[in-house]
């Protein structure tokens, strides 16, 4: 599984982590700061998945997005948190780039919530997974 | 000499005296006044009452509000979880409640659990945090119903909602997918509530208004028409009173004029007559007694006729003056062997209606002396003042008490003292059992 990473706020802990797991090209790519935490990662085929979450007045603003870069594909998802089932539902990619995105906004619950994202193209049997703790 | 018709009477208020007295007195303008004033307190009554009403409404709305949103909104959205603080099955229902619980202006949703702890809020720093409940929100998450009441923003479960002003909280059971009573605790701004008061209170209003100014417009001609009739019928009134009583005056004139000029006349003749056949027969010493006697009776006969001409028709107290009517009014009493005294100081100034009024207080005053006092004595006393005249008569009879036997319970003195009165003076009456009355009577100023 191929993985990049990109760091949207880039911090002095947050660099030292990359560079200590940068070489380890099976995980997903993290970047945190300022509240914000992001995950990116490739799914099980051809396309990449990202998984966002910042803080939003007491709420926790989650956005996945999947870029297969084929329009027109569906896709069924979901949105867990800590183990449940927050969100679900279907997506079909757009174009020009061939990607879908949703965003949900979940309770900040109390300690550190696990937030994780699942994506499937029943078509072709693809599936992307990914997650954070916020 | 025939009695002269008296042309100083006192003069009692007419119509035209009291239309002179002022235009408040008109009736219909006291009507007017009366229904704008009773136009004005019942607009302030009903705006409470209404208002009242209307407030009271507008918390019944909200609280069907809550009840219809709780039952048809939250309570079937509520997922399995949600009770016991899962994290995602929390975020399905606060997607919910954003979207579709906070309408309507409510401001915030609370539900809680039997033991006080905030199970879900859309604040969700709430969540888990445990306040207790009071005894009626415990009997409303056990029993059902609804209740409503300004929220105590002092409270810290309220602490959030400090930014919101005044707020109405209302509070319906709910049940969890599980059966579990819950408490759903909706706010709403307390101003919502006054302006829905306000609106429909607004919508009375001038119907209440209308209503009431319709009212006086339609009555105050009615009551135009009624005031002028009873107007009419006064005016009618005093005609006929004042006929009755001239009428009254000239069958006493024609009655004293006719006892003057006759029995009087014949009775002084016959006393002249037996006082000189008496001393012409001096040599018959029994007859001359006898004469001399039957003079005498027709003397006392004669002063009594001519004290009843002066009841009968009071003097012209202008020709013959004050103290004269007075003389006559009392001779009856020296008669009787009262002894009477008369003090009557200079009343030139006096005018003439004062003087009248004297002449009918000294009237009255020594008839009740006289009939009901018994006195040995009686005093009649008529002092000039600077603007003014002052009578006074003082008996020392069997006098009265004033607490057991009020004096204006008799007619004659409530008409002097109502005579008095409308003349601008004042009557005393002062009186205790065996101590004599005294009766003081005061005209024009002091």
């Amino acid at each position: 599984m191929n993985v990049s990473h990109t760091i949207v706020r880039r911090t002095a802990a947050t660099a030292s982590v990359v560079l200590a797991f940068g070489a380890l090209s099976a995980l997903p790519a993290t970047a945190s700061g300022g509240g914000g935490v992001e995950h990116r990662g490739n799914c099980s085929m051809n396309a990449d998945w990202k998984l966002k979450a910042k803080a939003d007045n007491g709420r926790i603003e989650v956005e996945a997005e999947v870029d297969s870069n084929k329009a027109g594909q569906t896709w069924t998802w979901r949105i867990l948190h800590n183990g449940g089932v927050s969100a679900r539902g279907t997506a079909t990619t757009q174009p020009p780039s061939g990607s879908f995105q949703v965003r949900r906004l979940l309770v900040n619950a109390a300690g550190t919530d696990q937030i994780g994202f699942r994506s499937t193209n029943p078509a072709s049997g693809e599936t992307c997974s990914g997650s954070l703790r916020f | 000499m025939a009695p002269q018709p008296a042309q100083q009477r006192p003069r009692t208020l007419g119509a035209a005296d009291l239309r002179r007295r002022g235009a408040w007195l008109n009736p219909v303008l006291l009507f007017v006044a009366a229904g704008a004033l009773a136009v004005v307190v019942l607009l302030v009554v009903l705006s409470w009452f209404s208002t009242r009403a209307a407030t009271d409404q507008a918390i019944f709305d909200a609280r069907s509000v809550t009840v219809v949103v709780a039952h048809s909104v939250a309570e079937p959205a509520m997922p399995v979880g949600l009770v016991e603080g899962r994290a995602a099955s929390v975020d399905r229902f606060d997607r919910t409640v954003l979207s579709r619980l906070l309408v309507d202006r409510i401001v915030r949703i609370k539900i809680w659990d039997a033991t006080g702890t905030i199970i879900y809020s859309d604040k969700v720093q709430l969540i888990g945090e445990a306040f207790g409940l009071g005894a009626d929100e415990q009997e409303i998450l056990a029993h059902g119903g609804s209740a409503a009441d300004v929220s105590d923003l002092d409270e810290p479960e309220n602490r959030f909602e400090r930014g919101h002003g005044k707020l109405l909280e209302v509070y319906t059971q709910v049940h969890s997918p599980s059966g579990q009573p819950l408490l759903f605790e909706a706010y709403f701004p307390y101003s919502d509530v006054t302006q829905r008061s306000a609106d429909i209170a607004s919508e009375f209003r001038p119907i209440t208004m209308a209503g009431l100014v319709i009212f006086l417009l339609l009555s105050s001609p009615l009551v135009l028409v009624l005031a002028r009739r009873l107007d009419r019928s006064a005016a009618d009134r005093e005609r006929l009173l004042v006929a009755a009583v001239e009428a009254s005056d000239i069958e006493r004139r024609r009655i004293a004029r006719d006892l003057h000029d006759g029995v009087v006349q014949e009775l002084a003749g016959i006393s002249f007559t037996l006082s000189a056949t008496a001393r012409q027969i001096h040599e018959q010493p029994e007859m001359t007694r006898t004469l001399d006697s039957l003079g005498a009776g027709v003397r006392r006969s004669l002063r009594a006729l001519r004290s009843l001409l002066v009841e009968i028709y009071p003097p012209d107290l202008r020709t013959q003056g004050l103290p004269t009517a007075l003389d006559d009014l009392l001779a009856p009493s020296a008669a009787a062997g009262v002894d009477v005294s008369v003090a009557v100081e200079d009343t030139s100034k006096v005018s003439p209606d004062q003087v009248a009024l004297v002449w009918r207080g000294a009237q009255e005053a020594v008839r009740n002396a006289i009939r009901h006092g018994r006195p040995r004595s009686l005093l009649v006393r008529v002092s000039a003042l600077p603007a003014g005249v002052q009578l006074e008569v003082r008996d020392d009879g069997v006098g009265f008490d004033p607490a057991v036997d009020p004096p204006y319970g008799h007619f004659g003195l409530r008409s002097i003292r109502d005579l008095v009165e409308e003349a601008g003076g004042s009557l005393e009456i002062s009186s205790a059992p065996d101590h004599g009355t005294t009766f003081r009577m005061t005209l024009g100023e002091t």
